[in-house]
């Protein structure tokens, strides 16, 4: 147990440093340096930007960061691979700080990447079980095969504004928009978990659960809103990309709350759960509110966080992440409770949480879109729609899994669960205290919670409803429980596409390419079976060749001299 | 120094051939490793920077010729010195253990000073001269020390009847794959005798400082025979036999060492001849980036460890040849930086898979077994390292020649058209996603996975320990500071005929 605390001083300790960076910056008071400056030819230079969003971010990083390596000494203290485990926490944070403060793109990217592979090896954490290889490896093929429209994306920025810097290429006028525009969409589709490149993130569920609460809530997938909302001014004038934007966030936001409301699955359906507010946040974006999105960012770090380490001390408890092996916690289990209905709340934007303040925020800003930002006013009011519907759809799936979590009648034939220790409840309540205080001075919109309000309280109501009654939670809708086949390109075509080609590939090296060397040395062996005539050993043979090669020769000589 | 940095580790190679039955295989190596750590310490003292002919030796050879013993080390060439005389350091210390046969650590010493040779070579028919001398060595080394897997791998290409190759002798099989090596690349060594002879006719002179362009016939053929040796697509045939069945050490230098004398020798054709290389330029291009492809899909099938990494090889050398087509001093400082890279990386692979033959007798991932994580965890955590580093992660060596390669072909230069340019681009995206695909499956096949012990399970040894340590550093070292070695290239101008005279700084 001792030696688990090194690494929780070790991350502390990274905390501590980057909260005395970070801190001055918060009021704004943005502040470029570069620390080592590139070469002419390779342009790499160690440069950083930190202002009040990096700021912000980096403290949601680094404090999550924290408290999940707390967590961890008690969920995977004694699993024999927990140093890899606690080491990789630390690397990925490095990564996450890397994309936050870079001013290099090349920075940026490295960060990027390096978040990308430390999330590998931790989904990948119990490699024993084939479902945990499985969803390590497509989220890492998936997301690092869309990574590489960041790399064209970067070059792109370098060839169009002649520097990889982000501060100078914010500071020049946007051109080129749409073509980098594209080329980072890719990127961001795949590491925030967008349409059509969503599946990966619910598949990412086998790994540990604070990890999750971590890479894939709180900090690696929102990376992807960072970003855009990083680079927006030279994005924003191309309505294309803009438009994509809206469309991919409209219907991934949708998707995620519905495949989140069918779910039996408490982790997979909070998964499905952050794949629609990372939806949410990219929407705010596309009206070119990056406020909006990243203070959702922010705030939804906090609560999903929160709900994804109470999910790790049920499943603590119960031994198990199905909704069916839970209920009855509510007494058995009270500070997971009451933290995670805060959390739960947040989700579904329930006054005084920061969920509701920031999801306002972010219906205002689509609201708003109609008339001004980069939108078509028709595609900015059916997002708007979409994200009522989505708000609706959201307190229901919240409501549900509380209910069938806590309320429940419990699961049959279980051993009596027991409170988590309190390593564990610590951070739960230290995020549901945040969840609370990062409402302060958040702007309030009053027409927009109004109508917020009523669409959250009908979404909750419905199910409340449909539960007095004693009527089953689980919504009858097979192809929502299929989750609608999406995966079935990247789970069956492609694996089955490339396993034949690379065959066919092998195949024709073999008996196509080679062909050439065995056809020469067929050849060459013919070639000297015929010349081996020649040398046949016999000298009335070898008389007969010199007799007729003097006869032609003298001939030769006579007839041209 | 030169001189000296060349001669030291023949002398010593020589001496270990001849005298093989004096000393113990353990004496043998280390004074190999001796040796090649004088010859790169010697190297790189001679450094005089990026401007200048470092070391230079010029002394008369065959006046009739015109051939002078022409040596130095230039901003191009020193790279690759140094890298192979480190790989070479890191062999002999591999080869540090009882079971060792005196007279491979004398060959593995004649194949790496001939290879510095042909980099340290000013003189065209001196390169040529060395580029033949490492061929004969690693002929003895494949055959005499090459083994095959106990059962032939079921993709194993042993096709047509006319390979003289009965399956079940191991040794016969080495011998052919090292027969087969040696054919094709002394075929592309002729090709490359007459371009040179062509190009010496036409300059009055063999020294690359002199040589200033040459006949376009002179360019295919010059091209045509380091190609055979890069490999480009579809001259690779030779690659995957000769590197599965080579000893841990010969494929090593054969992936580390041998592969950099083609891309070395593109990039001096590309420097003395552009006119003509930039006509073949675009096929040097596309043959590279469907080498990019073609391979990552063939690795994706294997599954012999050695053979896979052979096809990788391939690939990554795709991305060096693109980059040298594009002409340009980024695409230089790419294929440069993508050589040595690949030089590390490549090699501490092969060590690896090295390590696993060892243990296991074969190189076939599912005799292997898996769970690699749990039975033998510091040699799978080496072995995802050096697969993600050879997936080109950012942040590790692999990286960098990559994406510069790819930034030299998206800025398109001077020689390619701009659709091709980016066409290709496009094609070396593919290929990076292909080899993340088959690294992921590497991996997943032999690192995860639920455990089967078998009695084989060991851990690296010391001498495995130092020689992983010691090339996860460098490619540590170079992917957080890919500088050291763009920053030779970091002229603000760089003409391409001025790459071997001094350039005014």
């Amino acid at each position: 147990m001792r030696r688990s605390w090194l690494y929780v001083v070790l991350t502390a300790a990274l905390a501590v440093a980057v909260a005395v960076w970070a801190v001055p910056h918060l009021d704004g008071d943005p502040t470029t340096k570069v620390w080592i400056e590139g070469n002419d030819l390779l342009a790499v230079s160690l440069a950083t930007h930190v202002d009040s969003l990096s700021a912000q971010v980096l403290l949601l990083a680094v404090g999550v960061g924290l408290l999940v390596q707390i967590y961890s000494t008690a969920y995977l203290g004694h699993h024999p691979r927990y140093r890899s485990y606690a080491l990789v926490i630390v690397l990925f944070l490095l990564g996450m700080i890397a994309v936050v403060v870079a001013d290099d793109l090349f920075v940026l990217l490295i960060g990027w990447e390096v978040m990308g592979l430390c999330s590998y090896l931790l989904i990948g954490h119990e490699w024993q079980t084939p479902i945990a290889r499985s969803g390590a490896a497509k989220a890492f093929l998936m997301t690092r095969i869309a990574d590489l429209g960041l790399l064209v994306g970067i070059l792109a920025i370098g060839q169009t504004y002649g520097t990889y810097r982000i501060s100078e290429v914010l500071a020049q006028e946007p051109k080129n928009s749409t073509a980098i525009g594209l080329l980072l969409l890719v990127a961001v589709v795949g590491k925030s978990a967008q349409f059509p490149l969503h599946t990966w993130l619910p598949d990412a569920m086998p790994g540990p659960t604070p990890i999750t609460a971590l890479i894939h809530a709180a900090t690696m997938v929102a990376a992807g809103v960072y970003l855009v909302a990083r680079l927006l001014p030279i994005l924003e004038p191309s309505e294309l990309v803009m438009t994509l934007l809206a469309v991919i966030s409209a219907i991934t936001m949708l998707l995620g709350a519905l495949f989140a409301l069918v779910q039996t699955d408490l982790k997979r359906a909070l998964a499905w759960s952050t794949v629609s507010q990372l939806a949410f946040m990219f929407a705010a974006l596309s009206v070119g509110d990056s406020d909006a999105g990243t203070d959702h960012l922010l705030s939804h770090g906090a609560f999903k966080a929160l709900l994804f380490l109470g999910c790790g001390c049920v499943m603590h408890a119960v031994g198990s992440s199905a909704l069916s092996a839970m209920g009855g916690l509510r007494l058995r289990m009270p500070v997971t409770f009451w933290t995670m209905t805060i959390g739960f709340a947040a989700l579904a934007g329930v006054i005084p949480t920061v969920g509701f303040f920031t999801k306002d925020s972010v219906l205002h800003a689509l609201e708003h879109g109609r008339d001004e930002g980069p939108l078509p006013g028709g595609i900015a009011v059916a997002v708007f729609c979409v994200a009522l519907v989505t708000s609706f759809l959201t307190a229901a799936y919240a409501t549900r899994l509380w209910l069938l979590a806590f309320l429940a009648p419990a699961a049959e034939g279980r051993t009596e669960p027991h409170e988590a220790p309190r390593a564990m409840t610590g951070p739960l309540i230290v995020l549901a205290v945040a969840t609370f205080a990062l409402s302060i001075g958040q702007p309030f919109h009053l027409g927009i919670g109004l109508l917020s309000t009523a669409v959250a309280v009908a979404g909750i109501g419905a199910v409340l409803a449909r539960w007095r009654r004693g009527r089953s939670l689980d919504l009858a809708a097979p192809w929502l429980v299929a989750e609608l086949a999406l995966d079935r390109p990247y789970s069956r075509w492609i694996p089955a596409g490339l396993r034949s080609s690379a065959r066919a590939v092998v195949d024709v090296d073999r008996d196509g390419i080679d062909a050439y060397s065995y056809g020469s040395a067929s050849t060459a062996q013919v070639a000297s079976r015929v010349l081996g005539l020649v040398q046949s050993g016999n000298v009335q043979r070898y008389a007969t060749v010199i007799a007729a090669g003097v006869i032609v020769v003298t001939a030769a000589a006579v007839i041209w001299t | 120094m030169i001189a000296a940095a060349l001669t030291i580790p023949f002398v010593v190679g020589l001496a270990l051939l001849f005298l093989r039955t004096l000393v113990s295989g353990r004496t043998a190596a280390w004074l190999g490793a001796v040796a090649m750590a004088a010859s790169l310490v010697l190297f790189a003292l001679v450094w005089e920077g990026k401007d200048a002919i470092s070391g230079e030796v010029d002394v008369e050879w065959i006046d009739l010729l015109g051939a002078r013993l022409h040596l130095g080390a230039t901003a191009i060439s020193w790279p690759f010195l140094l890298m192979t005389a480190f790989i070479g350091v890191l062999c002999c210390v591999w080869l540090i253990a009882d079971d060792t046969a005196p007279a491979l650590v004398g060959l593995v010493l004649i194949i790496s000073a001939s290879s510095l040779g042909v980099f340290a070579s000013l003189d065209f028919l001196l390169f040529f001269v060395f580029f033949e001398l490492a061929l004969i060595p690693m002929w003895f080394v494949i055959a005499w020390w090459g083994s095959s897997s106990v059962e032939p791998s079921a993709e194993g290409d042993r096709g047509g009847g006319l390979k003289n190759v009965p399956g079940p002798d191991p040794r016969l099989a080495a011998r052919s794959a090292a027969t087969r090596f040696l054919l094709f690349t002394v075929t592309g060594s002729a090709l490359l005798l007459v371009g040179i002879v062509l190009v010496a006719r036409d300059n009055d002179s063999l020294q690359l400082t002199e040589i200033r362009g040459g006949p376009l016939a002179a360019a295919v053929l010059i091209v045509l025979g380091f190609a055979v040796k890069t490999p480009l697509v579809p001259l690779h045939t030779w690659l995957p036999d000769a590197h599965s069945k080579a000893p841990t050490v010969g494929s090593v230098l054969l992936a580390a060492v041998f592969l950099k004398l083609g891309t070395y020798g593109l990039i001096i054709a590309s420097s003395v001849l552009p006119e003509g290389f930039a006509d073949v330029a675009p096929y040097v291009a596309g043959a590279g980036v469907v080498g990019i492809v073609w391979s990552a899909l063939a690795c994706y099938a294997q599954d012999d460890l050695k053979r896979l990494i052979a096809y990788s090889s391939i690939g990554h050398m795709g991305f060096v040849a693109l980059a040298i087509s594009t002409m340009s001093p980024i695409g230089i400082a790419a294929a440069v930086f993508g050589s040595v890279a690949h030089g590390v990386i490549t090699g501490l692979l092969f060590f690896l898979s090295g390590s696993l033959k060892d243990r296991f007798g074969t190189a076939s991932m599912r005799a292997i077994g898996r769970g690699l994580y749990a039975r033998t965890p510091w040699l799978a955590v080496a072995f995802v390292f050096a697969a993600v580093a050879s997936l080109g992660l950012p942040g590790l060596a692999g990286f960098w020649g990559e994406l510069l390669s790819l930034r030299a072909a998206y800025e398109v230069g001077e020689v390619l058209d701009k659709p091709f340019a980016w066409t290709a681009v496009g094609f070396a995206v593919l290929g990076v996603a292909l080899t993340t695909a088959y690294f992921v499956r590497a991996i997943r096949l032999l690192a995860q996975g639920e455990p089967v012990a078998q009695d084989a399970d060991r851990d690296l040894t010391v001498r495995e320990t130092v020689v992983a340590v010691a090339l996860v550093a460098s490619i540590v070292v170079l992917g957080l500071a890919p500088g050291l070695i763009v920053g030779l290239y970091d002229f603000s101008a760089v003409t391409y005929s001025g790459t071997y005279t001094p350039v005014a700084p």
